[in-house]
């Protein structure tokens, strides 16, 4: 047999007859006692000791305790100094007394309380008188503090008693565990045992060899710090574009795709702006200098433009605005991603536009306004359409209500609103999850016959849009989003947030 | 958003809302979609809304709103209106570019303080929204009694006024906020509110200019002239609006006069006489009467409007809706109801006969209908495109790299020079910028034509954060290319960098040979000469023979460059040569 040398060392140590305890077998093996627990419990499991537990009751001596041992009770010294001025045969001046056995302060009174309830003699009207048959040899309590001085026990449960009560001793109780070999423990010893090493690491050689079984590892500060690591993860705005895009996919919209750098035909004609609306100016625009789009589809380029200038239904009106072809083929960076909603309710996109049909996307966009904390140049923006027969603005609500509870946003409000390509328009409201405001979380609406009618479409389409940082900062709290997107970014802030999910 | 501010007390008096609270008529507001955003220093409640019911840009128009809303008024109210003394004239001189004229003159108002404040509000709004900053549409407002009208002919009663172009260094007058007396050329170049708007008119071969018998009196869409400035002590107004659409300007006198009606003002008409009726006029006519109130009609169907808002109405219950929309409607019970709904004249957003279901929805209460999800079943999935980039960024981070998002826009300089390589070269990355016309500021004037740069900037911005720095992007990268359609060709592209005491090519190569493993992608790296990396050091990434990406150690000079004080190993490749 071979065992760990800590538990060899406490089998040898260890009797068949008599339990010895923890403490022995440690001074024996010269093991830390938790060491010698340690090996007994496994030996224990393995059936070679028994381990026999019972409470004991131990007792120190206290600082006062000590200094009595070495330079006697206080009473004792009273009444050796009273034998001495012979109080034995008449009754001697106290104070006289208290001088020559060197007694004061507190002391004092300790001599006096505890000398006649010894029998040393007695006190009356400030003298002394002692009992010559007396023997402060004898003394038990100083007899006890002694003895426990010298890790002897006293069994004398009243005198232990009375000395924790003049606080010349502290008792406490404690486990005390002894190990005896049982009979397979006294036929291995007697069978031999090998010691087995002590290893640092477990290597392949003693995991194929077996020799797993007898090494004993060495020990590690557990709750020692680890060095720090840091993981690849996700960037937090895709884990939020992510959690989004699984709630539409799991409410039946399929992913749209397409051009970031567009013609204005797509990301503003077919949506019935107006040529001259303010967010299509130089200033809220981002145009490219390169040439104007190959074609667009002339069909529809011609319908959109009459919807501009006539609008569309007997009774419709066009806007009072110039509307020219050139501007409508001018490259820009996409302000919104209504512009790939048009690419694929035109059919342009090629994709299947035979309805129901629910689409969606989460994609940059671009909008020359302010930089600040919670502003971007560009920005994502999570784009959805509907498109069935006869939907109702109560379809919309109900559409927002069900993405919004995902997001922990309840309690919606709609605000009527006004968008050029919308009617009804809404702004969505919500209730912020953690302080409770109201907060501006989207905008929505049905598309307005003018974009619909010229993109051939003879059903009800229903859309929204909303920022996706906006959704972000409501979700973890954040105030600066370039701390977040962007070159700017705070490694540190990226590496320590915390994943939602 | 335009924003309007509005003195709650005057709110309140206007509406004839005494009880009102503030919150109630924020409440009230919000239903009508004007938000609360705050207030001024002076106490005004700051109303936002969105730019299609512009009668609402000042206490009269919300006033007149709620109390619609509040059931007071109902149906189209159309002021009275005098018959016209004034004949605006219009010259054959007047500028090509500018040559609507329109107004109306306005007697005995009660031109308080408040009262003033809300009409030069108003004309400040009307003049940022409808009037596109002037250039469509510009007003000017005159005190009546300081002009003296052309009397028209010995046996007519009456006054005119001229709309005609004078050249730059034509007459003198004494402009608003000023004691000179300027040429309209002088004013663009030494006035204030001139210099502010001398792009409007610049290009002008003419400058507009309106004169009655005394002269110059205002330089539209400019500047008007001192000697008819409105005050408190104005009670008769002329109104003058030049621009280049009669409609819109139309619609912006329509707005200014009901305004001024709500103050008591009597609506006086006055005469356009244009030149002839051809050219820009043709479609206007030569002789007009304005301000215009008639009302339009539209038809909007019972069937249509219960659709829209999916619920049941009776007729009598939409009727209703609309009167307390400040419109008019009439039918006929049959298996087709059709609504005629008349449609007052300050209202600008009446497009389609849909602009009045919202009405009814809003008459009704938007946020009393019960939302209900659709009963439409469709299947949901993602796109391909992002599939791929999802499953390249799991593997980039699998291995280790922090996953990234940085701007499509980026400078010449990041993006070009401090990466040592010229725009247009064979370099990879080195493509023709797509340059943005008018940049936000000289960090943004083009979009990245590869990702590496940003990286770089990163790791040049956190340079107090703990290495190693092992991070990626996977994003878009554009450059010019006319065989695109819109000229632009745009791919997403792999970047990622080791930044770390040890990092060498082969710690790159090693990441780079796992990421296409996962792929089941070969590639080959032939060495290259790339000045964004060490010679020596660098290779193509190429696959199918393609060349789609590049491999190496960055050169000291860029490390350097972005403030870096440890090597860096990095590759970029184009994310599509993963799906190959």
């Amino acid at each position: 047999m071979r065992l760990p040398e800590s538990q060899l060392a406490v089998m040898e140590a260890a009797s068949a007859t008599d339990p010895t305890s923890v403490d022995s077998l440690a001074e024996e093996t010269g093991l830390k006692p938790e060491t010698v627990t340690r090996a007994a419990f496994d030996l224990r499991d393995e059936g070679l000791v028994s381990i026999d537990e019972t409470t004991a009751t131990s007792a120190e001596l206290t600082a006062e305790g000590e200094t009595y041992l070495t330079e006697g009770l206080p009473e004792v010294r009273l009444y050796r100094a009273a034998i001495e001025a012979g109080a034995a045969n008449e009754p001697v001046e106290m104070g006289q007394l208290l001088g020559t056995a060197g007694l004061k302060g507190s002391a004092v009174n300790i001599a006096l309380s505890n000398f006649a309830r010894k029998g040393y003699g007695s006190i009356d009207a400030g003298a002394v008188s002692a009992d010559p048959d007396a023997d402060p040899d004898t003394d038990s309590e100083r007899t006890a503090l002694a003895a426990i001085a010298d890790g002897e026990s006293v069994d004398d449960t009243g005198l232990l008693e009375q000395l924790e009560r003049r606080e010349l001793l502290e008792r406490s109780e404690r486990t005390v565990r002894s190990v005896t070999l049982t009979d397979d423990g006294v036929t291995a010893l007697m069978e031999g045992i090998e010691a087995a090493e002590t290893v640092d690491r477990l290597t392949p050689e003693l995991l194929t060899s077996g020799e797993w079984e007898d090494v004993e590892f060495t020990e590690y500060n557990v709750e020692a710090d680890a060095p720090e690591l840091d993981g690849g993860r996700k960037h937090i705005l895709r884990q939020t574009a992510d959690r989004v895009k699984d709630v539409l996919v799991g409410m039946g919209f399929k992913e749209m795709e397409g051009p970031h750098a567009d013609a204005d035909f797509w990301i503003n004609d077919c949506l019935f702006m107006p040529q001259d609306h303010p967010a299509r100016t130089h200033w809220d625009r981002f145009a490219l200098d390169v040439d104007p789009i190959g074609s667009v589809p002339e069909d529809l380029a011609e319908r959109v433009e009459d919807a501009h200038r006539n609008g569309v239904s007997e009774d419709g009106d066009g806007y009072h605005s110039p509307w020219s072809r050139e501007f409508a083929e001018a490259i820009a960076l996409r302000g919104h991603t209504t512009s790939l909603s048009m690419r694929y309710l035109s059919g342009y996109a090629g994709a299947d536009i035979e309805p129901p049909k629910r689409y969606f996307s989460v994609e940059k966009v671009y909008r020359n306004d302010t930089l600040d904390p919670t502003h971007l140049l560009e920005f994502f923006q999570i784009e959805g359409w509907v498109m069935a027969e006869d939907l109702s603005v109560r379809d919309l609500m109900g559409t927002f209500e069900e993405f919004y509870a995902q997001f922990g946003i309840t309690d919606l409000e709609f605000k009527p609103h006004y968008n050029p390509y919308t009617e009804p328009s809404f702004e969505l409201f919500g209730t912020h999850p953690t302080t409770g405001e109201l907060v501006e979380i989207g905008n929505s609406g049905m598309f307005r016959a003018e974009v619909l009618e010229p993109l051939g479409i003879e059903v009800d389409v229903m859309a929204w849009g909303l920022a996706l940082e906006r959704l972000l900062m409501l979700m973890y709290g954040f105030e600066d989003i370039r701390d977040v997107h962007g070159t700017l970014c705070d490694l540190q802030l990226l590496r320590e947030t915390e994943v939602l999910y | 958003m335009p924003v309007v501010d509005v003195d709650p007390d005057e709110l309140r008096r206007l509406t004839g809302a005494a009880e009102k609270t503030d919150e109630e008529l924020q409440t009230d507001l919000f239903n009508l979609g004007l938000e609360y955003e705050g207030e001024t220093d002076s106490g005004e409640m700051q109303l936002e809304f969105a730019p299609d019911r512009l009668d609402r840009l000042s206490v009269e128009g919300v006033a007149r709103s709620l109390r619609y809303q509040y059931g007071d008024d109902r149906g189209v109210y159309v002021p009275k209106t005098n018959d016209p003394d004034w004949v605006y004239e219009v010259d054959p001189d007047v500028p090509d570019e500018r040559p609507y004229v329109t107004g109306a003159v306005v007697r005995g108002v009660n031109l308080t303080e408040q009262a003033l404040d809300s009409l030069i509000q108003l004309q400040e709004k009307l003049h940022a929204t409808m009037g596109r900053q002037r250039a469509k549409g510009a007003i000017g407002i005159h005190d009546l009694t300081m002009l003296k009208g052309k009397v028209l002919a010995e046996d007519a009663t009456g006054n005119s006024i001229t709309y005609t172009g004078i050249e730059p260094d034509g007459d003198r007058f004494v402009p608003l906020d000023s004691d000179a007396a300027l040429t309209p050329g002088e004013v663009l170049t030494e006035h204030d509110t001139g210099k502010k708007f001398a792009d409007l008119v610049s290009e002008y071969d003419r400058y507009p200019a309106i004169y009655d018998e005394l002269g110059l009196f205002s330089f539209p869409p400019v500047i008007n002239g001192r000697r008819t400035e409105v005050s408190t002590d104005s009670r008769d107004l002329l109104i003058e609006l030049t621009g280049t659409d009669q409609w819109t300007i139309d619609h912006m006198c329509n707005i200014l006069c009901y305004a001024l009606d709500a103050r008591g003002g009597t609506i006086e008409e006055v005469e356009i006489h244009y030149p002839d009726a051809t050219g820009p006029y043709a479609d206007v006519g030569a002789e007009l009467v304005r301000p215009n109130f008639e009302t339009d009609e539209k038809a909007v169907s019972h069937a249509e409007i219960e659709r829209m808002l999916g619920i049941e109405l009776t007729a009598d219950e939409v009727v209703d809706h609309f009167e307390r929309s400040g419109l008019d409607a009439t039918y006929t019970l049959g298996e087709q109801t059709v609504y005629t709904v008349e449609v007052p004249p300050y209202r600008v957003d009446v497009l389609h006969p849909y602009d009045l279901i919202d009405d009814v929805g809003r008459a009704y209460g938007f946020n009393n209908l019960e939302p209900a999800y659709p009963d439409v079943g469709t299947v949901g999935g993602r796109h391909e495109r992002t599939r791929l980039e999802d499953a390249a960024r799991a593997s980039l981070i699998g291995l280790g790299f922090e996953d990234l998002l940085n701007f499509h826009m980026i400078s010449v300089e990041d993006n070009y020079d401090r990466m040592r390589i010229e725009p247009g070269t064979d370099d990879f990355g080195a493509g023709e910028p797509a340059v943005i016309t008018e940049p936000y500021s000289e960090d943004y004037t083009q979009l990245r034509s590869w990702v590496l740069p940003s990286l770089l900037m990163v790791l040049e911005n956190n340079t107090h954060r703990a290495y190693p720095q092992d991070i990626a992007e996977i994003g878009l990268a554009a450059r010019v290319d006319e065989t695109e359609n819109t000229n632009v060709a745009e791919h997403r592209s792999i970047a990622a960098v080791l930044a770390r005491n040890d990092a060498s090519y082969e710690d790159a190569k090693a990441r780079l040979q796992a990421l296409c493993a996962d792929f089941d992608v070969e590639f080959a790296t032939p060495a290259i000469d790339h000045p964004t990396f060490i010679p020596g050091r660098a290779a193509a990434i190429v696959v199918d023979g393609e060349h789609v990406g590049v491999l190496g150690e960055i050169h000291p000079a860029v490390l350097v460059e972005h403030d870096l004080e440890l090597p860096v190993a990095a590759f970029e490749l184009r994310l599509d040569a993963l799906a190959a």
